[in-house]
């Protein structure tokens, strides 16, 4: 442990020289931008284990690294792609992914398209969820952005239009985004680790995803508000031993979708150094299984509250309110061994969490942030919410405070 | 026999103590401090810009200019001059900006824009690129071949009420030889008709004032429906 950090003090002091020289070069007259960022994280918990890490025990299970180049090809064409690969506990397991990889045209502030494996606009983080270093926290509130769940939202295959219109009358201004695609989660990502409690071990998961955003540069300086939804038709494709039948090994197994999506409403106001915002987000997802073995719904309602405040040039403060509450039910001839959940009180259905933060930005490429979660609840375990039952074999506890220490570097 | 210019020549030191010490109160200080004007290539097809349009080139959400000019914005690094820029014109922080940059280059939406060190180096770019717009301290030497000096209409009304006809103000000679420039910052009532109503003097250097009113009182604006209060910003650049 300590001679990986020993090594990435080594490797951030290196990088922050070199990139001072090395950001772009050009090909055939064009300028090609390089950039890039690595993070690493540790987290220590005092009682549940948690992100599928063995937290109790202290785990510095928690990298993730990027690097994207683009170009303008011309002023209105952007090209680029970003490759992405993490180690967050049980998932990512270092295996790269095509982050982003874009064909950019805007030919009005009103008016663009882009299409590729495009970044999701939904709420007011979740295109830019892996990357830290654009925010004080260490962690997103997990209740609206679940870090064990990103592939859900994080990109589709497809195409967006999008636009900025300055309304007449100081009114402000409105963006805009539509998007059509198709999601591909990895089988290292949460949902897939979720199922693998249950001897459910997919080879596929995703499907049609479509939505929209639309936001408010309001008339008050400093403050946006707005609305994101999104759609979407998933199937998932698995082996799995049967509970019935464990002799007989694995059998195929499918999931379809009957109704997934999610609303999200959200607000920022920024004045100064202080930036304050929340979000509320409600997501739905019902789905069948082999056919109609099992039906299952899920139902999330989900916000948080959060303020942040730069004290001095190079530190930053912050607190959130995190608040997740999940419903579940179960129908068919498999109900029986998932009983319906609907008392949000329980701990088993909730995760409340109370988060300090401070950061300290080294220069401008490095940062450290130190943030501690005080956690009422560890959710269900139909649903990815940070807690998962494969590590804590022992049963959980209603309350989880941990210490989550992250240092990033970008360029 | 001598006595007139020495007379004259005390006057006109006098004169700039004073003009020095009006510089140097704690309002025009401020004013002074902050001064920017922002600068362009002289292919671009502007000479005036409005404040919402040179935010969407900042803010990289255009890259053109609403009359189809091509642009390409250039940032400094840091210091006064940015700071005022920034906070001025796209109503952010240094570091919010910094942020604002960094997610559009890591979500594949935008590219981070040339960042470049000083005044100087701004001006020698931005007079050597096509579609180049940048800006610099007030008092920056921009009489550059290939560098033009745009004038920025601060957020207003402006969709509704163009500027039609402009008449340069005219440079007091006095302070142009002692090198005293900055920004003067007026607002306008413009008539439905299009004539500049009354000026109001919101900042800025009195005595250039007096020249920017004068200049300002005779531009022409498109026809509206109803009285319209914009805010302009004049430059005064003593090299020019």
């Amino acid at each position: 442990m300590r001679r990986r950090i020993v090594e990435l003090v080594i490797v951030c002091f290196w990088a922050s020289q070199a990139v001072l020289h090395a950001q772009e070069f050009k090909v055939l007259g064009r300028t090609v931008q390089v950039h890039g960022f690595v993070s690493q994280g540790f987290i220590y918990t005092n009682d549940n284990n948690w992100l599928t890490m063995n937290t109790s025990q202290g785990s510095a299970a928690f990298t993730d690294f990027g690097l994207n180049m683009s170009s303008h090809l011309t002023d209105k064409l952007l090209v680029g792609a970003q490759v992405y690969d993490r180690n967050l506990g049980q998932l990512g397991q270092y295996h790269p992914s095509l982050d982003w990889a874009v064909v950019d045209c805007r030919l009005k502030s009103w008016f663009g398209v882009r299409g590729g494996k495009v970044k999701t606009t939904l709420g007011l983080y979740n295109d830019t969820q892996d990357l830290d270093f654009l925010r004080p926290f260490a962690l997103l509130p997990q209740s609206v952005y679940p870090t064990d769940v990103r592939d859900a939202t994080i990109a589709h295959l497809g195409g967006d239009i999008y636009g900025t219109i300055s309304l007449k009358h100081h009114l402000g201004d409105f963006s805009y985004t539509a998007y059509v695609g198709h999601r591909s989660d990895s089988i290292y990502s949460g949902f897939a680790y979720l199922a693998s409690q249950f001897d459910v071990y997919y080879s596929s998961y995703g499907g049609l995803q479509y939505g929209g955003d639309l936001r408010w540069n309001t008339p008050l300086k400093g403050l946006l508000i707005g609305a994101s939804r999104i759609d979407q038709d998933l199937t998932g494709k698995a082996k799995f031993i049967s509970p019935y039948n464990p002799a007989g090994g694995f059998v195929p197994y499918s999931d379809n979708s009957r109704a997934d999506w999610a609303n999200q409403f959200y607000g920022e106001y920024i004045a100064g150094k202080l930036r304050i915002d929340s979000e509320y987000r409600r997501f739905l997802h019902s789905d069948v299984v082999n056919g109609g073995i099992l039906y299952t719904s899920d139902d999330v309602r989900a916000w948080y509250v959060s303020g942040a405040y730069r004290v001095a040039k190079r530190l930053v403060i912050g607190s959130y309110y995190s608040r997740y509450v999940i419903t579940t039910a179960a129908g068919g001839p498999l109900a029986a061994l998932f009983p319906a959940q609907t008392d949000t009180s329980l701990p088993a259905n909730h995760v409340y969490d109370k988060v300090i933060t401070g950061r300290v930005d080294l220069n401008r490429f490095w940062n450290v942030k130190v943030e501690g979660h005080f956690m009422d609840g560890y959710g269900d375990s139909l649903y990815p919410d940070g807690f998962y039952p494969q590590q804590n074999s022992q049963g959980f506890k209603p309350n989880t405070n941990a210490l989550v220490v992250k240092t990033s570097f970008n360029f | 026999m001598g006595g007139a210019p020495v007379k004259e020549n005390a006057v006109r030191w006098l004169t700039a103590l004073l003009l020095a010490a009006g510089l140097l109160s704690p309002v025009s200080a401020s004013a002074f401090a902050t001064d920017v004007k922002v600068i362009a290539n002289a292919s671009v097809k502007a000479d005036i810009i409005s404040a919402p349009e040179l935010r969407r080139i900042f803010l990289q959400q255009s890259s053109s200019l609403d009359n189809g000019t091509r642009v390409e914005p250039v940032i400094e690094k840091d210091g006064l001059v940015h700071k005022a820029f920034v906070q001025e014109y796209l109503g952010r922080t240094q570091e919010d900006l910094q942020t604002y940059y960094r997610a559009l280059v890591f979500t594949g939406r935008g590219s981070m824009p040339k960042v470049l060190g000083s005044d100087a180096e701004v001006v020698s770019y931005v007079a050597a690129t096509r579609g180049a717009i940048g800006y610099v301290s007030s008092d920056s030497d921009t009489t550059v071949d290939g560098v033009k000096t745009l004038l920025v209409i601060p957020a207003g009304n402006t969709a509704e009420r163009k500027l039609v006809r402009s008449v340069e103000p005219k440079y007091p000679e006095m302070l142009q030889r002692l090198g005293i420039g900055g920004t003067v910052r007026l607002a306008l009532t413009v008539a439905p008709k299009g004539n500049v109503e009354n000026v109001a003097l919101l900042g800025g250097n009195p005595i250039l004032a007096e020249s920017a009113i004068v200049a300002v009182k005779q531009w022409i604006y498109t026809v509206g429906r109803t009285r319209s209060t914009l805010e302009v910003s004049v430059p005064f650049d003593p090299r020019r």
